[in-house]
C-alpha cells in the first residue's frame, strides 16, 4: 500500500493505493474505490475511471504542487508524503505571517501605483494597476501590512510573476 | 460601378481575420493577411493566401498604423480591405483613405461612419426617423425646477446623467422627488469635478434592461434588409459574453415593429453594407434606440446559423456593387442559435485577463456546432490584443435544444494552459433563470458569485485522487523537509534508465 497526503484548499485527505488481482484500488476517506488510470498520448493527461465513471484529467506541476484540470475547472492540489504531515504538526504554528509580495499576474504595463513606502495597506486594498490586453487590472494586497518596498515605477513594463510591492506584516 | 474583388486584404487578426479568410477561400478571392511581430505564427497568417509584416506588437505601431496598412495594401495590389471588428472597423479616416487609394472598403461610406460615430448625431437621426429614444430631457437641464418638470412627464425612477459622461460614469439613479433634490447638486458637482462640465440631463431609468440589436444589410440600390434580432443581455464590464437569436423576449408583433424601426434608421442615414442597430428593452418590452455599430459584429454567426446566409460574402458582394443575394425577401430564420464567447480570463478573479501558451485543446464537434477559433495547440496568446479566443456557436431547432447543445459542447471543450471562461459559460447555460430566458444586463451582478464556479464534491474528490495517482505515476521522490517552513518537492527521480 502506498499513501499520499493531499491538500485542497484546506481540505486534507490521505489517498492510499493497492493492487488487487491486477486492479488498482483506491482508499479515500474510508471508502474503497476501484480505479483505472491511463496516461494518454498527449502530455500529462490521464483517463481516470473511478468505479466505472469516466474522467479526463490533466495534471501539471506548479511551484506549490500540481494543478488538476477537469470538468472545465482547474483545481490546485498539494501532494506530500504522510511523514511530512507529522513533521509539520510538530513544527507548530510558529511560522507566522512574514508579510507578502504583490506580483504582476501577467505581463503588462504598470499604469498606476496606489501606495508608497511606509503606507499601511489593508487586506483587499488596491496597491497597483497593471494594464494587459487592453484591460486595467487592480492588484490588491491579500493580507495587508506596511509597504516596505516599491520595486517598480509607473509606466514600466513588467513580466508575469514580477514582484511589484513588498509588504511587511503590520506590527511585525 | 461594380467591379469584382479579387485580392482582399484583411486588416485584422485573431478569429475574425480567420473568419473573413474562410469566405475568401470559398469565393476564390485571394486573402491577404497582415501580421505584427508577435503574430508571425498566428492562425490567420497560416490560413491566408499571402501575408505581410506590419510592425511591432503594440497595435498603434502595427494594426492601427493607418499609413502603413494603406501603404502595404497598395504595394501588394489589394483591391479591397475588410476591417473586421475593432481596429479600423469604425474609423471614417481609414475608410476615406481606402477610397483615396482606389481600394474598396468593405463597410459603410466614410460619411455614414462619421455621422453614426457621434452619439448625439446618431440619436438625432433616430429621432428624425421616428424611432423611439429613452424618454428624457431633450438637452441639458438648467435648474432643479426644470428637472422636476421633466420628472413629472417621464415618471420615476429616473437617471441624472452628466452631459460629458460616458462608459457608465457620471450617472445617478433617482427614485423620487426627495432623492432628486439631494442628487441634483451632488451630480452636478461630480460632473464638474470629473469632466470639467457641470451640465446634466434627465432620462427615464431602466434598471434591468435587455440589450437587443437588429442585423441589417443594405446594398447600393438603397435596399435595406432586416435579418432578425440578437439578444446580447449577458454582459460584464459592458462587454457581451453570450448572444442568441431570436430574442426570448420578442413576439412576432414586437419583432415586426422592431424590424421597421431598424430599417427606418438605416434608410434615414443612407446606410450601405452590414450594420447593427442597437436598442435597449425595458421591463415592459418597449424598445429604445441606443446606437448603430457600423461594422460586422462579433456575434454575427448566430444570425448566419438561423438564416443560412454568409454575411461576409454578402458584405463583399455589396462592396462590389452587387445587389443583396436574396433580393427583397430575406430568408426566413429557422431554429435558434447561441454564441458563447470563449475568453482568456479568470471569472473567479473578477474576469482578469490571462495570457500564456495553449498547452492542450480539443474542440467540440457533432450536430449543430460551429467553433470560430483564432488559435491552436502550442500557440502563445500575445499580451497586446483582445482576449477573445474563440466563439462557440450552436444551433438547435428551438431554444431548449440550442441551450442543451451548448452545455454539451462546453462539456466537450478541452482547453488548457490559460485561464478561460468555459466553466463560467457552463454555469450560465445551466442556470434556471437563463434556461427560462429571463435575462437582463444585470444578470451577472444578480446571479454570479465568485463561488459559483467552485468545484463540486465529485470534481474535488477526483482531483485529489488524480493528484495522488500522478505523483505515484511520476515516481516522485519526496524529500523530507529541511526546515520547519512549508516544504515543497525538492526534486524528482523518474527512475528511468537510459536507453
Amino acid at each position: 500500500m502506498s499513501r499520499f497526503w493531499v491538500t485542497l484548499e484546506g481540505r486534507d485527505a490521505e489517498v492510499g493505493f493497492r493492487t488487487e488481482n491486477e486492479r488498482l484500488v483506491i482508499e479515500l476517506e474510508g471508502r474503497t474505490l476501484e480505479a483505472d488510470f491511463l496516461r494518454l498520448p498527449d502530455g500529462e493527461v490521464y483517463s481516470l475511471l473511478v468505479n466505472g465513471r469516466s474522467y479526463e484529467v490533466r495534471v501539471s506541476d506548479t511551484p506549490n504542487g500540481v494543478d488538476v484540470a477537469l470538468l472545465s475547472t482547474n483545481i490546485p492540489v498539494e501532494v506530500r508524503h504522510p511523514l511530512e504531515k507529522l513533521l509539520q504538526s510538530t513544527a507548530g504554528a510558529r511560522a507566522g505571517s512574514g508579510g507578502e509580495t504583490v506580483s504582476a499576474p501577467m505581463p503588462g504595463v504598470v499604469v498606476a501605483l496606489r501606495v508608497a513606502v511606509g503606507d499601511t495597506v489593508e487586506a483587499g486594498q488596491t496597491v497597483a494597476i497593471v494594464e494587459a490586453m487592453k484591460m486595467q487590472n487592480e492588484l490588491a494586497a491579500r493580507s495587508g501590512g506596511v509597504v516596505s518596498e516599491v520595486l517598480v515605477g509607473e509606466r514600466t513594463s513588467v513580466a508575469a510573476g514580477q514582484p511589484l510591492v513588498k509588504l511587511k506584516a503590520a506590527g511585525a | 460601378m461594380s467591379r469584382r474583388i479579387r485580392r482582399l486584404l484583411v486588416a485584422n487578426r485573431g478569429e475574425i481575420a480567420v473568419r473573413v479568410m474562410r469566405t475568401c477561400r470559398e469565393l476564390d478571392v485571394t486573402s491577404i493577411a497582415l501580421f505584427s511581430e508577435p503574430d508571425r505564427a498566428a492562425l490567420h497568417v497560416l490560413l491566408a493566401d499571402e501575408a505581410y509584416p506590419i510592425g511591432p506588437g503594440p497595435s498603434r505601431e502595427s494594426y492601427l498604423n493607418l499609413e502603413r496598412v494603406i501603404e502595404t495594401a497598395v504595394r501588394v495590389k489589394a483591391d479591397a480591405i475588410h476591417p473586421g471588428y475593432g481596429f479600423f472597423a469604425e474609423n471614417e479616416r481609414f475608410a476615406a483613405a481606402c477610397d483615396e487609394a482606389g481600394i474598396a472598403f468593405v463597410g459603410p461610406r466614410p460619411a455614414t461612419i462619421a455621422s453614426l460615430g457621434d452619439k448625439l448625431a446618431a440619436r438625432a437621426a433616430a429621432r428624425a426617423a421616428g424611432v423611439p429614444l429613452v424618454p428624457g430631457s431633450p438637452g441639458p437641464i438648467e435648474s432643479l425646477d426644470a428637472a422636476r418638470d421633466v420628472a413629472k412627464q417621464i415618471g420615476w425612477p429616473l437617471m441624472l446623467k452628466a452631459a460629458a459622461g460616458g462608459g457608465g460614469k457620471g450617472m445617478r439613479v433617482v427614485r423620487d422627488a426627495k432623492e432628486l433634490e439631494a442628487a441634483w447638486e451632488l451630480t452636478r458637482g461630480e460632473a464638474l469635478a470629473a469632466f470639467g462640465d457641470a451640465r446634466v440631463y434627465v432620462e427615464r431609468a431602466i434598471l434591468r434592461p435587455r440589450h437587443v440589436e437588429a442585423q441589417i444589410l443594405a446594398d447600393s440600390t438603397g435596399r435595406v434588409a432586416f435579418l432578425g434580432e440578437r439578444e446580447c443581455s449577458v454582459q460584464r464590464r459592458h462587454q457581451k459574453l453570450l448572444e442568441e437569436t431570436p430574442s426570448p423576449a420578442f413576439d412576432a408583433a414586437t419583432r415586426a415593429r422592431f424590424a421597421e424601426a431598424a430599417v427606418r434608421v438605416a434608410k434615414q442615414v443612407g446606410y450601405l453594407n452590414a450594420g447593427t442597430v442597437e436598442f435597449i428593452l425595458d421591463e415592459n418590452g418597449e424598445f429604445f434606440f441606443l446606437e448603430v455599430n457600423t461594422r460586422l459584429q462579433v456575434e454575427h454567426p448566430v444570425t448566419e446559423m438561423v438564416t443560412g446566409l454568409d454575411l461576409v460574402a454578402e458584405q463583399i458582394a455589396i462592396a462590389e456593387g452587387a445587389p443583396l443575394s436574396f433580393g427583397d425577401t430575406p430568408p426566413a430564420p429557422r431554429g435558434w442559435s447561441m454564441e458563447a464567447r470563449v475568453v482568456a480570463e479568470d471569472p473567479a478573479r473578477n474576469f482578469m485577463p490571462s495570457v500564456g501558451r495553449i498547452e492542450r485543446v480539443r474542440f467540440p464537434a457533432g450536430p449543430g456546432i460551429r467553433n470560430d477559433a483564432g488559435f491552436y495547440r502550442g500557440y502563445t496568446i500575445p499580451v497586446f490584443y483582445d482576449s477573445l479566443l474563440s466563439k462557440l456557436v450552436v444551433w438547435g431547432a428551438d431554444r431548449e435544444q440550442a441551450r442543451r447543445r451548448l452545455v454539451r459542447a462546453l462539456d466537450e471543450f478541452v482547453l488548457e494552459g490559460v485561464s478561460h471562461n468555459l466553466g463560467f459559460h457552463r454555469w450560465l447555460a445551466a442556470h434556471p433563470e437563463f434556461a427560462a430566458g429571463r435575462l437582463s444586463t444585470q444578470f451577472i451582478a444578480e446571479h454570479f458569485r465568485p463561488d459559483s464556479l467552485a468545484p463540486g464534491t465529485e470534481a474535488t474528490e477526483v482531483a485529489l485522487m488524480a493528484a495522488a495517482l500522478h505523483a505515484r505515476e511520476e515516481r516522485l521522490r519526496i524529500a523530507l523537509p529541511q526546515s520547519a517552513g512549508p516544504s515543497r518537492w525538492s526534486g524528482r527521480d523518474r527512475r528511468r534508465s537510459p536507453r
